[in-house]
């Protein structure tokens, strides 16, 4: 009897927990389909008529058009690079022996450790110097290279765990070592390579800083960027906000709602990692 | 040794553009902002060298001290906000039924969202007029609690570590529940045989053997908190009256808003050095505890 009471007050506890962390969520996109009549006279109800006005009207009046396909521009270019030299480095720091070997994991490791903020000021003045503000490439290297560390040690804990013997049979077939990597090792490490591809995409998505300080030129905003400009200029009309921020966290929660375990545990691993 | 040759022209083309990239966007920036920090830079034009003046002048600026403390209160805010829910969740989520995993994805989840919607919902969440906080303690009759969450100087600081104890207690969970599954099940059997449940299982059993796992938490906290800036910035810009300001947006409103990059470098160095300060003690701290 003690037990069964036990019982419901833990599951009537985790519910209302777990409806407190949703409920910033759900309040956006609820808030997102209303007018901003229907928003300021009952901001918390559910929307009286499901209307899509909201929606076409931040896509039009924001240019939202354009920041979501510098969003897609930017985020797959530098996922497509990072999961690509990220493996391509892993292959090389999993497979051969050379002297630098345990200095550049060490090397790599360290950037774990530099808040990405105090690299602000002079990444904006360095590539100021080389005229690369305001570019995609702005986002894309740095990017890149700030997931590296990460992409590059969960691969190499996948592949140091692939068998050699394939390998082996490669090499005596006189396959070379480009050919072991595009065929073999490359294919072999979909798992983790694949959980790489989602955090990064999920990371450069939501990006904001780096954006903030590398674009000003707006027809290069993205998403995020354009969302917290977005805001100081329409603050009083909320449900354009909403729509807007609503159009910006679809694609991460779809990703959410597919890959949820593998989020999880690739996120887990990159934080302990580091 | 042809063999080696080309073995070794191919370990160079391989980690050339990794290292290259790497080096050039994470590691040059540190060097190259404190020796941007020796000048006085409007960025154009030409840079005066100025010796230990910017140095000097982030020491005794009494905002980036407070600002110091205003990240130390995101820090201890995240260390007992972030790890007793997460452990306390872990214990309650150790069966992998449906409603568990549901509980699990609800609580994980606002790490996927971008961090700028973070801000501005949490934003209009402690607005004073349509916030849903003051709202509801007006529904309860506790209209003389409602506040301006954010620009009130004795609460905004706390106000604005909440959306970030929110953002991230996923990942704790996900790594005490971990390693509450990892407890040898002999163990467990054992103390049933011994008569230990409930809260004696847990204090005998389970916390003593998840100690090392909630060490590490703590420091992943400490790191974590130390790069706190969207949220911030969106929520406050640091304001009003620089009440909310944390390191970052100090740095950002001192460079990027008054045009002043040797003294934003002296203060992104600062930066550097106080996180490698503050990782290193708590690292040695949880070493020593160990022993």
């Amino acid at each position: 009897m003690k037990k069964r009471w036990f019982h419901l007050i833990k599951v009537t506890f985790l519910s209302i927990f777990s409806l407190m962390m949703i409920y910033p969520l759900y309040w956006l996109i609820t808030s997102s389909f209303k007018s901003n009549e229907e928003f300021f006279a009952e901001p918390y109800a559910f929307p009286t008529s499901i209307s899509w006005g909201n929606f076409t009207r931040a896509w039009e009046v924001a240019d939202l058009g354009t920041a979501m396909i510098n969003s897609v521009i930017v985020t797959v270019s530098a996922t497509a690079l990072t999961v690509f030299l990220g493996a391509l480095t892993a292959y090389v720091l999993s497979r051969f022996t050379f002297r630098l070997k345990a200095f550049l994991m060490v090397f790599f490791l360290l950037g774990m450790l530099i808040p990405i903020h105090s690299t602000l000021v002079p990444l904006f003045t360095m590539m100021n110097q080389v005229g690369l503000l305001d570019t995609y490439w702005a986002l894309i290297l740095p990017y890149t290279a700030f997931e590296l560390p990460i992409a590059i040690f969960l691969t190499v804990a996948y592949m140091s765990s692939i068998p050699k013997d394939l390998e082996e049979a490669a090499v005596i077939d006189g396959t070379g070592y480009w050919g072991i990597f595009f065929r073999i090792m490359l294919p072999l490490s979909v798992p983790a390579l694949s959980t790489v591809a989602i955090l990064s995409f999920l990371r450069y998505w939501n990006e904001f800083v780096f954006a903030l300080v590398f674009i000003n030129d707006n027809s290069l905003k993205t998403l995020p960027l354009s969302l917290s400009i977005f805001s100081d200029g329409f603050s009083t009309d909320y449900a354009l906000t909403m729509a807007a921020m609503t159009i910006a966290v679809i694609p991460t929660i779809i990703m959410y709602l597919l890959f949820q375990e593998q989020i999880m545990k690739g996120m887990v691993a990159g934080s302990v990692k580091g | 040794m042809q063999a080696n040759l080309k073995l070794k022209g191919l370990l160079v083309i391989t980690l050339l553009p990794a290292l290259l990239l790497y080096s050039f966007f994470v590691i040059i920036p540190i060097f190259w902002s404190s020796y941007y920090g020796f000048f006085e830079w409007s960025g154009l034009g030409e840079a005066t060298y100025i010796g230990f003046q910017n140095y000097m002048e982030v020491i005794q600026s009494s905002v980036f001290w407070r600002s110091f403390k205003n990240n130390m209160i995101i820090v201890a805010a995240s260390v007992f906000g972030q790890v007793p829910i997460a452990l306390a969740l872990a214990l309650m989520l150790r069966k992998r039924n449906w409603f568990q995993k549901v509980v699990r994805s609800a609580v994980f989840l606002p790490m996927v969202i971008s961090t700028v919607v973070v801000g501005l919902i949490w934003g209009y969440i402690y607005d004073p007029e349509l916030g849903v906080i003051n709202a509801v303690l007006r529904a309860v009759g506790l209209e003389s609690w409602t506040k301006s969450w954010l620009s009130d100087p004795s609460v905004n600081m706390y106000a604005v570590a909440v959306p970030i104890i929110w953002n991230y207690i996923g990942p704790y969970l996900i790594i005490f529940i971990a390693a509450i599954q990892n407890i040898p099940s002999e163990m467990e059997e054992a103390a049933m045989i011994d008569g230990a449940s409930g809260w004696k299982k847990l204090i005998y059993i389970i916390l003593p053997n998840m100690w090392t796992t909630i060490k590490v938490a703590v420091v992943l906290c400490i790191s974590g908190s130390l790069k706190a800036f969207d949220q911030v910035f969106v929520m406050t810009g640091g304001g009003p009256a620089e009440s909310t300001e944390i390191l970052a947006t100090y740095m950002y409103n001192n460079t990027f808003l008054v045009y002043r990059y040797g003294y934003g470098s002296a203060v992104s160095t600062m930066i550097i050095i106080l996180s490698l300060i503050l990782i290193g003690i708590s690292q040695l701290l949880m070493r020593r505890k160990n022993g």
